[in-house]
């Protein structure tokens, strides 16, 4: 009875604890991705509390093994997420997936940065290339890849990753804007885009998610998992014959998924492991990275338009990273306060479903070249 | 330099240019698709 009163005198269960209840409180007060956050924080109070049942062969403990440890989870989440991505916008204006290409430049420059910090002498965290690569990955904007590249390579790094892949995403609002601003002119973010007129026929909406899989997972058979649920959730929401599926898969398996994934992935934050200089490297490279995936979408979409007579708004360039469908919100926000009258919405949804698949296929490259 | 940073510079550089080829394949697909396939569905 009295083995867990004693246990809350080790102060990293007080740490911990504080830890987990500022999740949630950034869940419930500020609304940050409330759906991961707060089972996370709560995940992670069931995890913290000393000798608890929850964990140490708890069902937590099952919920690991079972739907982290073997992919499951993500893989899952990849499934509703395609079913509730509409493509329309990328197939209107297919010029739209290099951007998703572009914004992906933070994944390899934290890559780097992390590998460069892991040899100085002391720092003991990350000791090689896959490490790197798990941190690097956070600049995917796209929490499944991360966990799932995280959990091949450095499963230890699994609960900072990840609190740090879903904290930045939901700070897009904050991180983005500033970046932008920097590298762009006020006339750069008032240029206005035509949209597409043409419509996109349902022949093509069912062939893309196919092809794409087929295409991908032959040039790069480590991607096959995670491109090929997304764009099975797609087809089930463009075939059009399977509506309660895609339907399920958008709601209910989505938010089951979530619920489990959530609290799992808190239960992984044991204060040992987590309270370390590590996480706090992690934090900091998380934030390096978003910020690099914002500006080489922007300074990519800069690069083009100097060879280009219509001239592309530039901010479409940071819509490129995966943060679905926040960053293409932010955009349009920041086009709307410089002139009332602009647009842009479509072309930086399109953008942003781009960097969805270029996300996975730069989860999928890692994958298969780090060894 | 350092071999592992080296693997790392190579394998960054390779995966952001290999991203960039695979997503240009998509892009000619997706113009491929919209130029053989008739806009409007039939049925529609």
């Amino acid at each position: 009875m009295l083995r867990g009163i004693v246990g809350m005198s080790d102060w990293r269960v007080w740490a911990m604890f504080g830890v987990g209840l500022a999740l949630i409180w950034l869940a419930v007060k500020k609304e940050y991705e409330p759906n991961l956050l707060l089972p996370i924080g709560f995940g992670c109070l069931l995890a913290n509390i000393p000798f608890s049942s929850a964990v140490g062969g708890g069902f937590l403990d099952v919920l690991f093994k079972g739907g982290i440890t073997n992919e499951l989870f993500p893989i899952l989440i990849f499934i509703g997420v395609g079913a509730m991505i509409d493509f329309g916008p990328l197939l209107q204006n297919p010029e739209m997936l290099f951007f998703g290409a572009a914004a992906q430049f933070g994944i390899f420059f934290t890559m780097m940065l992390a590998l460069l910090v892991g040899r100085i002498p002391g720092v003991t965290g990350i000791p090689g290339l896959r490490e790197a690569a798990a941190i690097g990955i956070i600049g995917a904007a796209d929490g499944p890849t991360s966990i799932y590249v995280a959990t091949r390579f450095a499963p230890g790094l699994l609960a900072p990753i990840t609190v740090a892949a879903y904290s930045y995403m939901s700070l897009v609002p904050v991180i983005q804007p500033p970046v932008i601003r920097a590298l762009t002119t006020r006339e750069e973010r008032m240029i206005h885009m035509e949209n597409p007129e043409h419509e996109v026929s349902r022949t093509v909406r069912v062939i893309f998610p196919i092809a794409v899989t087929l295409i991908a997972g032959i040039i790069a058979p480590m991607s096959v998992a995670l491109i090929g649920s997304l764009m099975f959730g797609n087809l089930l929401r463009e075939s059009g014959v399977t509506e309660r599926l895609s339907k399920t898969a958008q709601n209910e398996l989505s938010s089951l998924v979530t619920i489990l994934l959530g609290i799992t992935i808190g239960s992984s934050m044991g204060g040992k492991q987590f309270l370390s200089p590590t996480t706090l490297l992690i934090i900091v490279l998380g934030l390096i990275a978003f910020v690099f995936d914002t500006a080489g979408g922007v300074l990519f979409a800069k690069l083009i338009n100097l060879f280009r007579k219509r001239k592309i708004n530039p901010m479409i360039g940071a819509c490129g990273i995966s943060a679905f469908p926040m960053s293409a919100r932010v955009i349009q926000k920041m086009a709307q306060q410089e002139d009332g009258s602009n647009f842009i919405i479509m072309h930086a949804v399109g953008a942003n479903v781009a960097g969805q698949i270029a996300s996975i296929i730069a989860g999928g490259l890692i994958l298969a070249l780090v060894r | 330099m350092d071999p592992v940073v080296a693997a790392g510079l190579r394998i960054s550089g390779l995966s952001y240019v290999l991203i960039f080829v695979v997503l240009g394949i998509f892009y000619g697909l997706i113009k491929l698709l919209l130029r053989t396939l008739p806009r409007r569905d039939d049925s529609a």
